[in-house]
């Protein structure tokens, strides 16, 4: 895996990420936010991209398995023989900035949709993402047919 | 997917770029919303406990965000020596293009939220890409006029 963090976690950087997403959003629009997710999605996981690229999913299998465990995420990540399911009931994120008495952004959602449909564009994966409330979301990353 | 906390700075840096490729202002802009979101963590703190507020806030960053660093408390000053800075370091550590202001970000949030406390700061950053620096903190303005002055005097030997 590309990036393995270790030590201590700042989730207060949750918080920061949130501001942001509002800020971008507000000042130049949805689609100035889904550029910068992109960009997030194919240049700093160019690795995961590529793996894609190539059919082999295990890095972002691997990369979601490692931070949401990290974050004591209450989520599931089940492989079928299409791809596999990420089920997360509790997104770490959202639960850190309600602590924080921060308002959610109703752009913040959009990072987990932009950032795997980034992950996925030009490769033989594709990915479903539904939305629910309070953090819960669920994404279907299956091969293309 | 989820940008983890661990990547935030990662994030940080494509908006950087973003806000930079528009204009200097935009990119200034930015800044200071992000010292006005950290005045909520920061400001009374530092209003009603000074320095050592300051410390115990920079202290708990050392700790949480996994910092080389090494504080120093005076009467008059508080010097934060960064040996390596993590947050520039995993920007450097990177599949995507490095912001060459991304050192920048830290005086432009600071500087206003210790102004509104009622102290000064200078910096000297070392080069763009390479994860050291030192901030100092004042409370006398022409303390740190003069520090300034010294740092200044030395970078250009």
């Amino acid at each position: 895996m590309r990036y393995k963090s270790t030590g201590e976690l700042h989730m207060d950087f949750h918080g920061a990420t949130n501001t942001t997403i509002d800020y971008i959003a507000n000042k130049y629009g949805k689609e100035a936010l889904v550029d910068i997710f992109h960009k997030v999605g194919k240049d700093v996981y160019k690795s995961i991209h590529e793996g894609l690229k190539n059919d082999d999913p295990s890095e972002l299998i691997e990369h979601l398995n490692y931070y949401l465990t990290r974050e004591k995420a209450d989520y599931t990540l089940t492989e079928n023989e299409d791809g596999f399911v990420l089920d997360v009931r509790k997104c770490p994120a959202v639960a850190h900035i309600k602590s924080l008495g921060l308002e959610v952004s109703p752009y913040f959602s959009l990072q987990y949709v932009e950032i795997s449909n980034a992950l996925c564009e030009s490769t033989p994966w594709q990915c479903s993402t539904e939305i629910f409330e309070d953090g819960r979301y669920r994404q279907t990353f299956s091969r293309r047919k | 997917m989820m940008i983890p906390s661990d990547h935030f700075v990662r994030f940080y840096n494509e908006v950087f770029k973003f806000l930079e490729a528009k204009s200097e202002k935009d990119l200034r802009d930015y800044w200071l919303e992000i010292s006005r979101h950290q005045e909520k963590h920061c400001l009374e703190l530092f209003k009603t406990k000074g320095l050592k507020g300051m410390y115990d806030y920079w202290e708990h960053i050392r700790i949480e965000e996994n910092c080389d660093m090494t504080l120093t408390l005076t009467d008059d000053c508080l010097k934060l020596e960064m040996h390596k800075c993590p947050s520039l370091s995993k920007v450097l550590d990177n599949d995507a293009t490095p912001s060459a202001r991304y050192c920048d970000h830290c005086e432009a949030w600071e500087a206003p939220l210790l102004a509104k406390a009622g102290y000064y700061c200078v910096y000297d950053l070392i080069a763009p890409d390479i994860p050291k620096c030192k901030m100092y903190i004042y409370k006398d303005k022409e303390l740190c006029e003069k520090k300034r002055k010294e740092i200044a005097e030395n970078n250009s030997l």
